[in-house]
């Protein structure tokens, strides 16, 4: 998943007279491809709120300690409702993948693009989406033929679904940290990314680790519904890809106007 | 009036300033509002069932917290120490301060290590009620913050051994420092909720 590229290369070579000029139309194009996968971020998180999250019920998620009969019925009554949100969620998971590549471009203008954070953010977010792609996949063997599954196997599937997104968090983590020690190098007067949100960035993927507690618990706030590992560990998450989208918009256009005096 | 120094920190007309750097104190805030809700939590529960969690605080060893209390109070003052002898300039000094708040630090692994085997020993674990839920949980991460605080610690102690005691350094000591204060101050919560509480 290394970003570096020849395209790269040419973009911060000095250039002159009609080769410039025909070069600037390709730089203004290349940031724009920046801008479209930034934006796959919220787009994501749009798409994943609504279709992962409302009609797969996930918002909040089923308590762990209710009886598989209630699990297995919603199931087999809502079926079609998870299958089209799940159908959507698979599709656009890789968009995470996405984000990170268009983030990777930004940190290039202040690690270098040999840093090894830009690695292991683009590693971070491509790896993200695996526990996404086969979690979705779990809800919709459920969805898929409910009625001829027992209720103890659709309480399981819904199980291992919630026990895989949350315990696989580490990799959401190695993004989170890559990305605040990435831009708390950067050595602009002003810099790209405010210092308050790479901290914030290390400090959610610090607090992952709460999600470790959550095998142990089926109820209290250290299980799957809880007010620390569902409400407050999403909500930094949801609230971190968002501001940082709108903060490197911002920085994709520095960086234009930059390369191009 | 405020302006800001390279490190982001804002020194005010009266020449108080927020010590290290301004974004470490992001972090500092936001796990110190984690921590708070935990209180708050651990509260909410105790106030449902205050029996349970009387009865069950009898367990813990008050003589150990008050140890663990004075070992990291000790170990924060060596470090103020240390950042003290910075601003000095006085390598040796510093080098010697950071050495005994890591080892005398050090030492509140060591009473963990016993308390924790103690209470497993005894039958206590992380599932036999909700107040030894919240115990383990609450000391685990803060044993956590701990164990990066030692870290954090030794990678500046390496520093102070190796690089110029300058401003940058005074810059990394401060933010180190601030951090280990933090341990501190949770641990001063959490002494009287989890031990005093009977």
């Amino acid at each position: 998943m290394s970003i570096a590229s020849d395209h790269l290369n040419n973009l911060a070579r000095p250039r002159s007279g009609a080769t410039a000029g025909a070069s600037s139309t390709q730089d203004s194009r290349e940031y724009a491809v920046w801008r479209l996968c930034l934006w796959a971020g919220p787009v994501f998180m749009a798409v994943f709120i609504v279709f992962w999250g409302v009609m797969g019920h996930n918002i909040p998620p089923w308590n762990a300690d209710l009886p598989a009969a209630t699990i297995a019925n919603w199931f087999r009554t809502e079926a079609n409702t998870i299958r089209l949100g799940m159908v959507v969620a698979m599709t656009t998971a890789p968009l995470y993948c996405v984000w990170g590549l268009g983030i990777g471009r930004v940190m290039t203008r202040v690690v270098g693009r040999d840093s090894l954070l830009i690695d292991l953010q683009v590693w971070g977010a491509g790896l993200t989406v695996i526990p996404v792609l086969v979690t979705t996949s779990f809800w919709l063997t459920g969805a898929y033929r409910p009625e001829a599954l027992p209720d103890a196997m659709l309480q399981m599937l819904y199980d291992m679904a919630w026990l895989l997104i949350d315990l696989a968090y580490f990799t959401t983590s190695i993004q989170l940290f890559a990305v605040g020690a990435a831009f708390l190098k950067d050595r602009r007067a002003q810099r790209l990314v405010p210092k308050w949100l790479s901290w914030y960035a290390i400090w959610v993927g610090f607090m992952f680790i709460a999600e470790c507690l959550m095998p142990f618990f089926k109820t209290g706030p250290f299980a799957r519904d809880g007010v620390l590992n569902y409400w407050i560990e999403f909500t930094i998450w949801f609230v971190w890809c968002p501001s940082l989208t709108f903060v490197l918009l911002r920085a994709v256009r520095r960086i234009e106007a930059e390369e191009r005096t | 009036m405020t302006e800001l120094t390279w490190a982001g920190s804002r020194v005010t007309d009266s020449g108080r300033r927020l010590p290290g750097d301004a974004g470490v104190w992001v972090f500092i805030f936001a796990d110190t509002m984690a921590f708070g809700l935990f209180f708050l939590l651990f509260s909410r529960g105790r106030m449902g069932s205050p029996s349970l969690y009387r009865d069950s605080a009898q367990h813990l060893s008050v003589g150990l917290g008050v140890l663990n209390t004075l070992i990291l109070l000790t170990s924060g003052a060596l470090m103020a120490l240390a950042v003290e002898a910075a601003r000095r300039n006085e390598r040796r000094l510093v080098q010697r301060f950071m050495a005994g708040a890591i080892g005398v630090g050090l030492c509140f692994a060591v009473t963990k290590v016993f308390e924790y085997s103690g209470k497993i020993k005894a039958g206590f674990t992380l599932l036999t009620n909700d107040f030894f839920m919240y115990y383990y949980v609450l000391t685990g991460v803060h044993f956590l913050h701990f164990v990066i605080g030692i870290v954090v610690l030794l990678i500046l102690s390496a520093k102070a051994r190796n690089d110029a005691i300058d401003a940058h350094f005074r810059v990394w000591i401060e933010s180190g420092a601030s951090y280990w204060h933090m341990v501190d101050l949770l641990w001063i919560m959490l002494f009287p909720l989890l031990y005093l509480q009977r």
